[in-house]
């Protein structure tokens, strides 16, 4: 996933610093963060809550004014308006108009584009049966669960075919089968070509779809790389199988003796990024202030 | 109420107006200069360039189908909002307005002005109290719940949402009024009973600049009888303290085809029933409102007599005595105080005493100008008009003229209303935006002009704020000097400071005055171009591009997050 091409997302030295009406420091929510997104890939922002995820792509988006530092959409800068052109994005927590319908918000934002009446209205029709709200396609968001109001948005961030999808908690609120669908449609964005940044707190997805992650802590960066690299063990191996009957696991612990190879573990697979954001809180919260590298998180006193 | 209002002078205001936009320019200029040379040091100039480059291509790229967007989603918020209620109070008042507003049917005249300015007072009440209200939360809402984030992520410009919101609350507003409008007429017009049918109309008057003489016929002011409100002016009977007014730039033919157009009418009225016909219409139609004063009781049924003398200003030996007539003060109706002049006037000369006759076009106003002077007959009494009180009446117009002329004032101070909202309501929140809002219609609507004029020009004596405190305090009559000296000079600068805010305040509260177009449809007349449909409008369009401005940076500066 290491194309040469220029990155979709470039963040120098980004800073921001919350302050009150009269100018005073509340928090500082980011702290001199610098990453790269690479066109097509899928790119997971973690960490814990108030860390600095959702500022982050907020600023991204212009919404929020970066203290210091530059970022680069698209190539463009952060308050250019044309870029948004090619984005789509779902916010934390979907801010819609809540007395409009489900056809009604999508033709809203689809007018804020370049758009034509029919590929709008054939744009709405198709996102409204992708998102499966297509029962409740002519009643007010206000009547909407929490899921529905998730479904509409994501459908809302899609609607200009975006290049670049920012997703912020995309499986926030959603059922077992639309955490699937998510992450269908996620993979099926990629295959498209396009870029996804996304934040969330269910590792295992993330995990499942995720070619790179950043790990942000307090507002650092504390970790940042590819999910495989990330996670592959240099000194192990690990073979996944369809379960083993209680014979076969001896027949290959068998095998493994003769070879005078240690089976660390047998049972079922953990997701292993869980374990590695766990660790990396624990080191963070330990030694503050420090770019964690991957010696530390395996000597360190990790948690599992 | 005075229907003096002086003509509009636009080259005047468009050099205040100019004056004033350089002023704002200037200070939005330096304020943001000052502001990132203070964030940004040496580089801040660089800043307020780039910024300023921006600003330029947002202006020149907005794209009309995302303000329409945004547009339509005001008037479905608004509508979804419940705000067309509005509706239904207004039903209810016009409902029952009926049982307290009838009844005085012995004033047919009184009767019209009191339905015509209830409905407009109620329309615009109710108007531009619920639609200002409105576009003073709609952003603050949109923003506190974040909805407008989403909107902004999209390719959609900040002076977008500013002009999609304007358009949207203006075309809320400008159907509400446009419905409101239309019924209030109708119910106007089946309120008003058959007798004062014919009081709804549209009079419209040519005004001319009026003088006096005194008792021995010198150039002189009018006597005061005595009221504390001097609008009218009054003159002695038998005397030859008369009143002197001045027309010009009359045009024989205009006169020539109001005459023609009102003799058809009067033709028609006397076929169909002579008995309720109008007075026969003469080529020039001169109608008075003077107010009698009378300093002895006299013969109480007897009204005073006056007398109209027309003269040729261009000539001051033609002088043609009209027939004296008596002073219908309190008449129902307003054309029983017409004078109608025919074309050729048979008069008696007042020097040879003997009969002749004069054309009013070739003998008495040759070049369009026209004097006329005006006599009290009665010994001891007194006659009291002011500038409105004697007027030309040209050709009536429709009463739905001066009545959609009207309406269409109260949707011009809507739209000033509206604009002024949605500009607060980028800076500050709901409530403060409203504050802001209706205290600048409420000192607009204070005629206070004159007297800040004055005192912006020093001539009112005892000085500003801080003197006038001063002499307070220290009892001192206005009229005494304050002792020159360090003090006095202090208290100068003080003022000078005041005075100066009184001054940006005099020429950026908008003039909401200039909006009231009320009385001149509820007292029968058209409501003039020149003095106040025409001002209202430069009003108006004056604060579009300040305003934009100000919606525009404060939308582009703020960061929608900090709430
Ligand atoms: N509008 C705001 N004003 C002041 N502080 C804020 C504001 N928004 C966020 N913060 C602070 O900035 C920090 C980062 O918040 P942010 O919302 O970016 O966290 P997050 O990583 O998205 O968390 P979560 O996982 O809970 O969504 C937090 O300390 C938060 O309190
Ligand atoms: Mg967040």
């Amino acid at each position: 996933m290491s194309q040469s091409t220029e990155p979709v997302i470039q963040i120098r030295n980004l800073s921001k610093i919350y302050r009150d009406f009269w100018g005073r420091k509340k928090v500082e929510a980011v702290k001199s963060l610098s990453l790269d997104v690479k066109p097509g890939e899928i790119f997971g922002l973690l960490g814990p809550n108030g860390s600095g995820k959702t500022t982050t792509m907020k600023m991204l988006l212009g919404l929020l004014f970066p203290s210091s530092g530059d970022i680069k959409v698209l190539g463009k800068p952060a308050h250019d308006v044309e870029k948004n052109e090619r984005i789509g994005y779902l916010p934390e927590e979907s801010y819609l108009y809540r007395f409009l319908n489900a056809e009604e918000t999508l033709d809203f934002y689809g007018r804020l584009f370049k758009m034509s009446p029919q590929q709008r209205r054939q744009r709405r029709d198709e996102l409204i049966e992708m998102v499966g709200i297509k029962h409740a396609r002519k009643r007010q968001l206000k009547e909407y669960s929490k899921g529905m109001t998730r479904r509409i948005g994501l459908a809302q961030a899609l609607i200009n075919d975006p290049e670049l999808v920012l997703l912020d908690e995309p499986t926030s609120g959603l059922d077992p089968l639309g955490t699937r669908d998510m992450k269908d449609l996620i993979s099926r964005v990629r295959e498209q070509g396009k870029t996804v940044v996304m934040c969330s707190h269910l590792l295992a997805d993330v995990q499942d779809v995720c070619d790179r992650i950043a790990i942000l802590y307090n507002g650092e960066l504390k970790v940042l790389g590819d999910v495989s690299e990330l996670l592959k063990e240099q000194e192990e191996t690990e073979l996944l199988t369809s379960k083993l009957s209680p014979e076969a696991l001896k027949d290959v612990q068998a095998v493994l003796d003769k070879h005078k190879v240690k089976l660390h573990k047998a049972g079922q697979p953990s997701s292993s990024l869980e374990e590695l954001f766990l660790r990396t809180v624990q080191t963070s919260k330990e030694r503050p202030g420090r770019r964690i590298v991957q010696e530390d998180l395996k000597s360190g006193t990790g948690v599992s | 109420m005075s229907f003096d209002a002086p003509n509009f002078d636009f080259l005047m205001s468009l050099g205040i107006f100019a004056l004033v936009m350089l002023g704002f320019f200037v200070l939005v200029i330096g304020l943001s200069m000052l502001g990132s040379f203070m964030t940004y040091g040496t580089g801040g100039f660089g800043v307020v360039m780039q910024n300023f480059q921006r600003a330029l291509i947002d202006f020149f790229s907005i794209s009309p189908k995302r303000i329409g967007a945004i547009a339509d989603l005001t008037i479905k918020e608004s509508i979804r909002k419940k705000t067309l209620l509005v509706f239904v109070i207004f039903a209810i008042l016009f409902m029952f307005a009926g049982w307290f507003i009838g009844g005085t049917t012995d004033r047919p005249d009184l009767q019209v002005r009191v339905l015509v300015s209830f409905v407009l007072k109620t329309i615009s009440w109710l108007v531009l109290i619920v639609i200002p209200l409105l576009a003073c939360w709609g952003l603050p809402t949109d923003i506190k719940i974040r909805s407008l984030h989403t909107v902004i992520t999209k390719p959609v410009r900040r002076n977008e949402v500013y002009l999609g919101r304007l358009l949207g609350y203006s075309a809320v507003g400008t159907g509400v009024l446009a419905i409101m409008g239309l019924v209030g007429y109708i119910w106007i017009v089946r309120q008003t009973p058959t007798a004062a049918q014919k009081e709804l109309i549209s009079r419209v008057p040519v005004y001319g600049l009026m003088n006096f003489t005194d008792r021995f016929g010198r150039e002189g002011t009018g006597i005061n009888v005595g009221y504390e409100w001097d609008f009218r002016s009054y003159i002695e009977g038998g005397t030859k303290s008369k009143t002197i007014y001045l027309f010009d730039g009359l045009s024989s033919d205009s006169l020539k085809s109001n005459y023609s157009a009102r003799k058809a009418k009067y033709d028609k009225a006397l076929q169909a029933n002579a008995e309720s016909a109008p007075p026969e219409p003469g080529v020039l139609n001169l109608e008075y409102n003077f107010e009698a004063f009378r300093a002895y009781k006299g013969t109480l049924d007897k009204r005073l007599s006056a007398r109209l003398i027309l003269v040729n200003p261009d000539d001051e030996k033609v002088r043609v005595p009209l027939p004296v007539f008596e002073v219908k003060e309190f008449s129902r109706f307003n054309e029983e105080k017409l004078i109608a002049v025919p074309e050729e006037i048979t008069y008696r000369d007042e020097e040879s005493q003997q009969l002749k006759t004069a054309n009013l076009f070739t003998d008495i106003m040759p070049k369009g100008n026209l004097k006329v002077e005006v006599e009290c007959l009665d010994p001891g009494q007194y006659l009291g008009m002011a500038r409105p009180d004697l007027f030309i009446r040209m050709p009536d117009k429709y009463f739905a003229t001066s009545y959609f002329k009207s309406i269409f004032g109260i949707w011009l101070q809507l739209t000033l209303m509206i604009m002024l909202a949605v500009t607060a309501s980028c800076f500050v929140k709901g409530p403060v935006a409203t504050l802001l809002t209706f205290s600048l219609v409420l000192v607009g609507m204070t005629p206070l002009s004159t007297m800040m004029f004055q005192m912006l020009q020093g001539q009112i004596e005892g000085g500003g704020p801080a003197e006038a405190i001063y002499r307070m305090w220290a009892h001192m009559n206005p009229s005494v000097e304050i002792q020159a000296g360090a003090f006095s000079y202090f208290l100068k600068i003080i003022d000078g400071i005041a005075l100066g805010f009184l001054a940006v305040a005099f020429f950026i509260v908008p003039g909401f005055v200039n909006f009231r177009m009320v009385e001149y449809t509820a007292n029968g007349f058209d409501v003039p171009w020149m003095s106040s449909l025409l001002p209202a409008i430069a009003i108006t369009l004056g604060y579009v591009i300040p305003c934009l401005v100000i919606g525009y940076c404060s939308l582009t500066l703020r960061e929608m997050e900090a709430k």
